[in-house]
């Protein structure tokens, strides 16, 4: 019951947000061909920007000379960035909502336990940041036939979609995690944003300055840099552990958090 | 059989006083009031009952389950009306109702629907756009919908108009009826008497008595309204006052004992009038809410 009402729920908002980020995309993605065409003044328009720009959005390993290094520039950032704080805002929402609007009196009197709730809350999210990425997926494949003639590599393709995903969840999870400790939905909201944007923030600093280079494994934008991805055609397996790990921890804490809260409203 | 059994059970969190050391019984099918002024632990007490909130010690038991540990089967034998009621804003009140009714096995929503026709309640309506009173009834019927064994209302008339109070009321007499065990909050003290088989006072979080319908009933309360005609030096000593209220020419006040030692003791004043009447339970308790000396007179 929960899982489908969330699900209900969740519509309006997931494909304002798949129109918005798929439609950006696509629009970048749109302007490649032009992009294509004045390759040379490009590169030498780049040359003119400060190398730590060039490292901070991984233009210098990318290049803007394919259409998948150009689209692991832009529009991967916003896919990754703005789909991540929907993943934080949705996740991050949907317990404290319960107790935030006084709700919770209402559904717990009914024959769930609150694991149940937790868990069904937990999935609902799940199957609406898989259905946003998929959309996603499915734009960015449309996109990239109509903007260029060159051959997208299959394997790179599929790694670089489901790397966001991978994102989404992680900051969900963690998002998710941070909630049970809270009875406001506003102050959760904030923090989810922090920790995206702080996040976000962090990667940049951690490419720019070899010194800070450290930070890379405190922030999950670096599990997900399109540069490796589209070098290796893969993402790198460690991060992948951790990113796995801080889901099913944060998820964890959640439910023994919300298990043993007191529900004052 | 006792439905509720609560035993020394205390709970306290942040700033709130919470409860402290409360235990009493409730029986198989009848209409237990739990009746304190606002802030006196009555909300408390009941979300330790139903596990929004874990007791800081002492244990309960509901139907002969524990309240923490068979908090979720527990719930598919009661229904409960929060004191303010706040349901998804974006459903209307017959999702509400389907939605209520998917957590239970059997079909409930059509008694939701029957109940809806006879509180007034119009279904096809945005939960959102009702007012008070009608997010009352929501929260009634939702309450109702499956038949439950046991009925736990917290202030549940409240913001109800007279009309439907009284069916609200038939109702509750209907399902006691049918063996529903029904507790419920309430500060209106006068809805008490109407309804309830007994009743427990509650005062800073302390149960400070449990008192059964009848015997109040038996029990000599006296309202007593004294006139005089004249300025009065206040020196009228009576025994078994409760509660007085003195101006210039009037003395009234309750008494509790024998009605012939009232007489007794009357005889002695020198009043112009006297006026000596059943008093409503709500003045037979004020004294607890105001003052704790009405610890110590006992009732």
């Amino acid at each position: 019951m929960v899982f489908k009402r969330e699900w209900r729920r969740a519509q309006k908002a997931l494909w304002i947000w798949v129109l918005a980020i798929g439609g950006m995309s696509f629009l970048i993605m749109s302007i490649y061909p032009q992009f294509a065409e004045n390759k040379d003044q490009l590169q030498d328009l780049l040359k003119l920007y400060p190398e730590a720009m060039l490292k901070a959005f991984n233009i210098d390993q990318l290049g803007f000379d394919t259409a998948l290094g150009f689209y692991a520039i832009e529009g991967y950032l916003f896919v990754t960035l703005f789909g991540s704080i929907y993943a934080a805002l949705l996740a991050g929402g949907i317990l404290v909502k319960e107790e935030s609007d006084r709700t919770i009196e209402f559904l717990l009197a009914k024959p769930i336990s609150r694991i149940q709730v937790v868990l069904q809350k937990a999935t609902g999210v799940l199957a609406v940041l898989l259905v946003f990425n998929v959309m996603i997926t499915i734009i960015n494949y449309v996109g990239f036939r109509v903007a260029g003639d060159d051959q997208v590599d299959t394997q790179t393709f599929i790694m670089i979609s489901l790397a966001p995903f991978m994102l989404h969840v992680t900051f969900a999870a963690i998002a998710f995690g941070v909630s049970a400790f809270f009875r406001k939905q506003r102050l959760v909201t904030s923090i989810a944003l922090g920790i995206v944007l702080g996040s976000y923030f962090l990667s940049i600093v951690a490419s720019i300055s070899d010194k800070l280079s450290g930070l890379k494994w405190i922030t999950p934008f670096e599990y997900v840099t399109s540069a490796y991805i589209i070098e290796h055609a893969t993402i790198n397996p460690v991060y992948i552990l951790i990113m796995l790990t801080v889901i099913i921890l944060s998820v964890a804490v959640a439910i023994m958090k919300y298990h043993k809260k007191d529900l004052i409203v | 059989m006792n439905v509720i059994e609560i035993t020394q059970l205390s709970k306290s969190y942040g700033k709130s006083r919470g409860i402290e050391d409360v235990s009493f019984e409730v029986h198989e099918g009848e209409i237990f009031g739990f009746i304190g002024p606002n802030g006196a632990g009555k909300s408390t007490a009941i979300r330790t009952l139903l596990n929004f909130l874990y007791p800081s010690s002492g244990s309960a038991k509901i139907l002969g389950m524990d309240i923490v540990k068979d908090a979720k089967k527990i719930r598919q034998s009661i229904g409960y009306l929060p004191s303010e009621v706040h349901y998804y804003d974006d459903m209307k009140v017959e999702e509400l109702f389907r939605f209520s009714a998917g957590f239970y096995k059997d079909d409930a929503s059509k008694n939701a629907m029957k109940l809806a026709e006879r509180f007034q309640l119009d279904t096809s309506r945005k939960i959102e756009d009702l007012s008070f009173g009608n997010k009352k009834k929501v929260g009634i019927i939702q309450a109702l919908m499956h038949h439950p064994k046991l009925l736990i209302l917290d202030e549940p008339t409240a913001g109800l108009d007279p009309l439907m109070q009284s069916i609200f009321f038939e109702v509750l007499k209907e399902l006691q009826a049918e063996g529903t065990t029904i507790f419920f909050s309430s500060h209106y003290l006068s809805e008490v008497q109407k309804l309830c088989n007994r009743v427990a006072i509650i005062k800073e979080g302390r149960i400070i008595k449990i008192e059964n319908m009848d015997d109040m009933h038996a029990n000599h309360f006296k309202k007593v309204l004294l006139h005089f005609r004249n300025k009065e030096e206040n020196t009228i000593r009576i025994e078994g006052v409760l509660q007085e209220h003195i101006t210039d020419t009037t003395y009234e006040f309750i008494f509790n004992g024998n009605t012939k030692a009232l007489l007794e003791q009357l005889r002695t004043v020198p009043f112009d009038d006297v006026t000596i009447a059943e008093p409503t339970l709500e003045e037979v308790f004020m004294h607890y809410y105001e003052s704790k000396e009405g610890e110590q007179n006992g009732l």
